[in-house]
């Protein structure tokens, strides 16, 4: 009798045993698909907000931020097709933002680079004019036909700008140009618009009265 | 009738227009009349260069070529001397050259008082005519350094602009050709 009871008690506790643990696992996978579920809801909703702020021009964000952002829910690989639809679209802006940035940044190395040249232009132009002696002068005319495609290129002087009108002087060469300043000891006109070959070299030259 | 007043109406706006075009603005007056004594003024400097014994002659030569860009073909210069009621007109490069080769070991050349005497005043053409005066002082030293010719020259140059055009990269530029005239001799003094 009493083993008997022993063996009753040993089998309710293996079924209880088996039961309660099958039931906490049964619990925990429903608990983590649910935790699962919550997060790809949140992280979805998170996504359309982003990346329609992003499309209406909502966000301070900065362009790279908002690459950013795009890549980091490319990565969460959402798979819901409205966020899809919207990383379409915002790629889409964001390399027109890109190819505009890209552009201005040119045009900005360009335009520092142009400054440049003008001012390395205006300083030897004065200093031609300053020279203490002919060599000297032959050299810093030597050294700024190195900026330049030929000696033979036009230099154009506007004397007068009148609606949009420009008068200019007869054309001179930047040759005849660099040593009539050596002569006449002043230099008296200021870059006014540079033209380059694709070497970089000066091809055209414009200047202005002071 | 109508048709005749109103074909003089269109004649008269064309005439008036183009007349228009013709009169130059007084700041477009001032550039050109600016630029003809800054034409002067580069020709006293290259004169300078070239009467200087301290010039190279390779470079007297080429500014002898710059200076004689600046006058038309067949512009004289007057060339008169205290010793000689005389004038003497030679072409520009020979009055350069001659300048080049006088028989002085310095000499010093000034020019000064450089104004129109005459406004520059449109011609038919479309040329604009004036004339510049120039004083020029002119000493001539020996070896020595002792000053052996003195004289002051009053000089008129007559000066001609007009408007030119020209292709450059592939565009119509419009611009002002300034080219000096005869320069004579109005008066030789030895102040």
């Amino acid at each position: 009798m009493k083993n008997r009871i022993t063996t009753v008690i040993l089998v309710l506790l293996a079924a209880f045993i088996t039961l309660g643990g099958n039931t906490s696992c049964k619990s925990k996978k429903k608990l983590a698909k649910e935790a699962a579920e919550a997060e790809y809801k949140s992280r979805s909703e998170q996504a359309v907000k982003d990346l329609n702020a992003i499309l209406d021009d909502e966000t301070l964000w900065s362009l790279e931020e908002k690459e950013a952002r795009v890549q980091s829910i490319k990565d969460w690989n959402l798979q819901n097709p409205e966020v899809d639809d919207l990383l379409f679209q915002v790629e889409k802006k964001l390399a027109r933002e890109r190819a505009q940035k890209e552009e201005e940044e040119r045009n900005i190395e360009q335009q520092q680079q142009a400054q440049a040249i003008n001012d390395v232009l205006e300083k030897n132009f004065g200093s031609i004019a300053r020279a203490g002696n002919s060599s000297q002068a032959n050299r810093l005319i030597n050294e700024t036909l190195e900026l330049f495609e030929s000696a033979n290129i036009p230099v154009l002087i506007i004397i007068n700008q009148n609606a949009g009108f420009n008068d200019y002087d007869r054309p001179t060469t930047i040759e005849n140009y660099l040593n009539y300043l050596k002569d006449q000891k002043v230099s008296n006109n200021k870059v006014y618009e540079i033209k380059y070959n694709a070497n970089g070299k000066i091809n055209e030259l414009e200047l202005i009265k002071k | 009738m109508k048709k005749i007043i109103a074909t003089l109406a269109i004649v008269l706006c064309i005439a008036g227009t183009a007349l228009a075009q013709d009169e130059l603005s007084f700041e477009r007056k001032q550039a050109i009349d600016s630029l003809a004594l800054e034409k002067v003024r580069d020709l006293s400097k290259y004169i300078k260069i070239v009467g200087s014994k301290d010039t190279p002659f390779s470079e007297a030569n080429r500014v002898i070529d710059r200076a004689e860009e600046l006058f038309m073909n067949d512009a004289e210069i007057g060339v008169s001397s205290l010793s000689s009621n005389q004038i003497t007109y030679y072409r520009v490069r020979k009055y350069l050259e001659h300048l080049m080769r006088l028989n002085y070991d310095r000499v010093e050349i000034e020019w000064y008082n450089i104004e129109y005497v005459s406004d520059l005043q449109r011609q038919p053409d479309g040329t604009y005519v004036g004339v510049i005066t120039i004083f020029q002082t002119f000493r001539g030293y020996d070896a020595e350094g002792q000053l052996q010719y003195k004289d002051t020259t009053k000089k008129d140059i007559t000066v001609y602009v007009k408007r030119k055009e020209t292709q450059i990269g592939g565009r119509t530029i419009g611009f002002w050709d300034v080219l000096l005239g005869d320069m004579r001799v109005k008066e030789t003094t030895n102040r």
